[in-house]
């Protein structure tokens, strides 16, 4: 029989790939669940809208529901950047759940995105953010002049250390390696710079990360999802926090695979960081805090709780 | 109008060229890549790609398949040109329409790029909705003379206002 | 609810029945899928418009394209171009069609410049084919050594289309680049080999110069020799800012336009005018390009949001058939959708569902990814839906028609169709190389 409502549901990942089948793994169970009432189509990465546009196709209803990565909307919404985390926050994850869901991150979260037409559901955690360079890092020090394809907040980071940020298209960073055009790039975590082969060209990771973990959202049309039944909405939520749980669990596996990967492709780490050097890391990172809170409202609230949540460890 | 357009647009082609060279020369040389050049290229690219529009309209240098439309006679070329000047016309005004609402969302929500340097969007959407209104009026004028020579079988305009500059 | 495979029905005939009309391309398309996307959809689809505007026109990579043209049409317009191509003529000899293998050799560097085919056959126009034609070459020769030499950007590297296959597979890029190099290799020789062999067998299509009454100067020979060397120079000026990392090959196009305005400014050819016709001209050019690829886009990205990548899918099931018939049936596959889909599609859409599939076969995946390369060669150059067989009528002269572009490509495609199925046979020729250097 037909089902009663058809979604759309785009993320950034290319069909085939380990976290697009998670993906598909939400859509099914959202099938499921719902015993055949949703239908839900899984467009991957570049089917339809690029990767930036998500956040905007969600907005206006073109798909239903989307996975979108807030640093690629930073120009939308701010307040993503802060909630994806910004560069030297915490990646415990127990410390994030309480940030969310009792500290007051999910209210405000909820308003931002209200604001422009999108339901915010659980959000998930994807793995950490490192930087892979040419030479290795022996000291920061070594980090100044090194030129690091590293956007927005990050490339901010790298900076505040003596770095200098590139803007070059994602395609671009394994030919811009080899020939040197830059030193160094990010990858959104490990299973990006295995896919990415950058490893052929750069053989050094830094160990200490740039962000320890991410929080990205799954987003959702309002009228599409006010047009749900109760029970209906009950159970796109329950399938969301089913699939945070199962992104959990498996970027971790698959984080270490592609390290794994990348080590028998002759990756080597570069030497453990001083005390002084993780100082220098996280001081970093908290002159960004000041930058963000005063760029906008939201993003201001969410950085007020989280300065008074370390101000209290 | 959208000649001048058109020729303006021409300028901006070497100043395109250098930012992107001045980008490399800050990241070569200096060691100091600039936060702007990225998004500044990309601006520009799209000014002139899209502001071109019009008056690549005008000169009829569009891109088409002109297998069958070579082989009819100039009346009937006038009502296939009718005809696909509506489709045309049809998507232009989309692109203008969607174009204006992306403009008031962008003051709305202050739009801008994701990057480091974070510049405004609306002015590109401004941009975008002038380019395809201008695009959507060319296409309006070439539709009217089209029928005029579909009926009359004579020009409407002189030929000389097309092809004023010689193609490489 | 209309299925996908109908709807696909629908679209190919609507585009058949524009493009028949002889209407815009890329305004039709987006016209098309706005008129049916309306009826299937409802008004919802036109938020496509917006998100695919901003994802065409705010790609980085796209950017090849203004910055080469330009440089194409800068080199054409103060000569050097042409002083480039006498110096070859004078190299290689009264040779027929002497000029037709310079432009194939010329083209392979831009193919070695650029990373997509808009960029290469773009360039490769704007330089060679004035040159060709007044020198009274058979416009179906010139046409088609422009489209198959211009379409070797992203068969030698660096190539965008490889770096998207080796990533969304999960493969090597360097094996990949490596791997294409035999393949490129072959597909130079058979080129040149047939523009010999045409040329000797139908001399009228390359008229030899006619023999001047007095044999140049030494004087004469001096400069043209001078001249040529410095246009060399900035060929390898723009190569060697990609290999010494100076510039990534999108940017090397805005290096090559400065060396091009050097250039004439040392050939005492700069003149205000020159370059704001230049400018005039390529603006032009880019805003045909890019209203046909915003168009084309939004044309696919509906395609692709009714489910069209399912449908491919849905075809690479249910198989008992031969190794190698399967493989060749998804070269067939990607063939036909070369009809109404562009490269980058094909790559995205095609590489991870079928390169699974070869591998489980028995099959290398860079032998693979090549193939699936030499067929998007084929694909962006057959008519009717072909965005290289566009970009080319974009640069040709007024007088050039569609059929004319048609029919010059025929035998060059077929050389191509003739490596793919080389390639397809041997597959040594792509895996030995790789193998020997990175192992
Ligand atoms: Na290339
Ligand atoms: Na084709």
């Amino acid at each position: 029989h037909a089902a009663e409502y058809n979604w759309r549901f785009a993320n950034l990942y290319s069909r085939g790939t380990a976290f697009g089948a998670v993906y598909e793994g939400l859509a099914k169970n959202i099938e499921v669940m719902s015993n055949g009432r949703i239908k839900v189509q899984v467009l991957y990465s570049g089917e339809g809208v690029g990767s930036s546009g998500i956040f905007g196709a969600v907005k206006t209803g073109l798909i239903t529901m989307g996975a979108p990565f807030q640093s690629l909307n930073a120009g939308e919404l701010p307040a993503g950047i802060v909630e994806i985390g910004l560069p030297g926050g915490t990646n415990d994850v127990g410390d994030l759940s309480t940030l969310f869901y009792e500290k007051g991150w999910a209210p405000i979260l909820k308003k931002a995105y209200g604001e422009q037409g999108l339901v915010w559901l659980d959000p998930y955690i994807q793995p950490a953010v490192y930087v892979i360079t040419k030479k290795p890092i022996n000291s920061i020090a070594d980090f100044k002049g090194l030129k690091i394809r590293a956007p927005g907040a990050y490339g901010k980071f790298l900076r505040n250390l003596g770095a200098s940020p590139v803007s070059l298209a994602w395609s671009e960073i394994y030919t811009s390696l080899s020939t040197g055009v830059i030193d160094g790039s990010i990858g959104s975590n490990m299973i990006d710079h295995r896919d990415g082969n950058h490893v052929e060209v750069a053989k050094y990771m830094y160990p200490l990360p740039l962000a320890g973990a991410q929080v990205l959202p799954i987003i959702v049309n309002q009228s599409a999802w006010n047009k749900l039944p109760t029970d209906l909405k009950a159970i796109v939520k329950a399938a969301t926090a089913v699939h945070a749980q199962e992104q959990m669990t498996k970027s971790r596996l698959w984080e270490s695979q592609a390290v794994a990967d990348m080590e028998a492709k002759g990756l080597q780490w570069s030497p453990e960081p001083s005390a002084a050097d993780k100082a220098a890391w996280k001081a970093a990172g908290a002159k960004l805090m000041d930058e963000y809170a005063a760029q906008d409202e939201y993003s201001k609230e969410l950085i007020d709780i989280l300065r008074k949540d370390q101000a209290n460890d | 109008m959208v000649a001048f357009i058109g020729k303006s647009v021409s300028y901006l082609m070497p100043i395109l060229a250098f930012v992107v060279a001045f980008e490399v020369f800050c990241r070569y040389v200096l060691s100091h890549p600039t936060v702007w050049a990225h998004d500044t290229a990309l601006f520009l690219f799209g000014y002139i790609a899209a502001l071109g529009g019009a008056y690549v309209q005008q000169q009829r240098a569009h891109i088409n398949v002109d297998i069958l439309y070579n082989k009819v006679s100039p009346r009937m070329r006038s009502l296939f040109n009718m005809v696909s000047f509506i489709l045309a016309l049809f998507f232009v005004l989309l692109v203008c329409k969607m174009s204006i609402g992306k403009f008031e969302e962008a003051l709305k929500f202050n739009y801008r790029r994701q990057s480091e340097w974070a510049p405004h969007m609306h002015h590109y959407w401004l941009m975008m909705s002038v380019a395809s209104g201008l695009l959507a009026l060319q296409l309006v004028s070439d539709w009217v003379e089209e029928c005029y020579h579909l009926l009359t079988g004579k020009q409407l305009l002189p030929e000389n206002i097309r092809h004023t500059e010689e193609h490489a | 609810m209309i299925s996908i495979e109908v709807l696909t029905g629908i679209l190919f005939v609507c585009v058949i029945a524009a493009f028949a009309l002889g209407a815009p391309v890329g305004l039709a398309l987006g016209g098309i899928a706005m008129g049916i996307g309306y009826a299937t959809w409802g008004e919802a689809l036109f938020n496509v418009i917006p998100t695919t505007l901003e994802d065409t026109y705010f790609s980085f990579i796209l950017l090849a394209i203004p910055l080469y043209i330009y440089m194409g049409q800068l080199l054409t317009r103060s000569g050097i171009g042409d002083a480039m191509f006498n110096a070859s003529q004078m190299l290689i000899g009264r040779v027929r069609g002497s000029l037709a293998i310079s432009v194939i050799v010329v083209c392979s560097m831009i193919g070695a410049m650029v990373g997509i085919i808009g960029a290469g056959i773009m360039t490769s126009g704007s330089i060679a084919l004035k040159p060709m034609l007044d020198r009274g070459y058979d416009k179906r020769l010139a046409l088609g050594v422009i489209m198959a030499g211009g379409g070797l950007g992203i068969l030698i590297p660096p190539s965008i289309p490889m770096i998207m296959f080796a990533s969304s597979t999960q493969n090597s890029v360097g094996r990949m680049f490596i791997g294409a190099l035999i393949p490129a290799l072959i597909t130079i020789v058979l080129l040149i080999a047939y523009v010999v062999i045409s040329c000797k067998l139908n001399p009228q299509r390359a008229p030899l110069d006619v023999a001047p009454d007095n044999p140049p100067t030494t004087k004469e020979k001096f400069l043209t020799a001078r001249d040529g060397l410095l246009s060399l120079l900035l060929i390898i000026a723009v190569l060697g800012s990609i290999i010494m990392g100076i510039a990534t090959p999108t940017e090397s196009g805005a290096i090559g336009v400065v060396g091009a305005m050097i250039l004439a400014i040392l050939f005492k050819r700069f003149k205000p005018r020159m370059v704001q016709k230049a400018g005039m001209q390529a603006a032009l050019l880019v805003s045909v390009a890019m209203w046909i690829i915003f168009g084309a886009s939004v044309f696919s990205n509906f395609h692709l949001l009714m489910g069209v990548q399912s449908m491919v899918a849905g075809f690479t099931q249910d198989l008992g058939w031969p190794p190698i018939v399967v493989i060749m049936m998804f070269q067939v596959i990607m063939l036909l959708l070369g009809f109404i889909i562009d490269e980058f599609i094909i790559v995205l859409m095609c590489a991870p569902i079928f390169t699974p599939i070869a591998v489980s076969l028995g099959y290398d995946p860079i032998w693979f990814g090549i193939l699936m390369i030499l067929n998007i060669e084929i694909a962006v150059q057959t008519p009717p839906y072909g965005f290289a067989l566009f970009y080319l009528k974009g640069i040709a002269p007024p007088g050039i028609t569609m059929l004319d572009i048609y029919k010059s490509i025929t035998p060059f495609v077929l050389i191509k169709l003739l490596v793919l199925i080389i390639v397809m046979l041997m597959p040594e020729l792509v895996t030995w190389l790789p193998n020997k250097l990175m192992s």
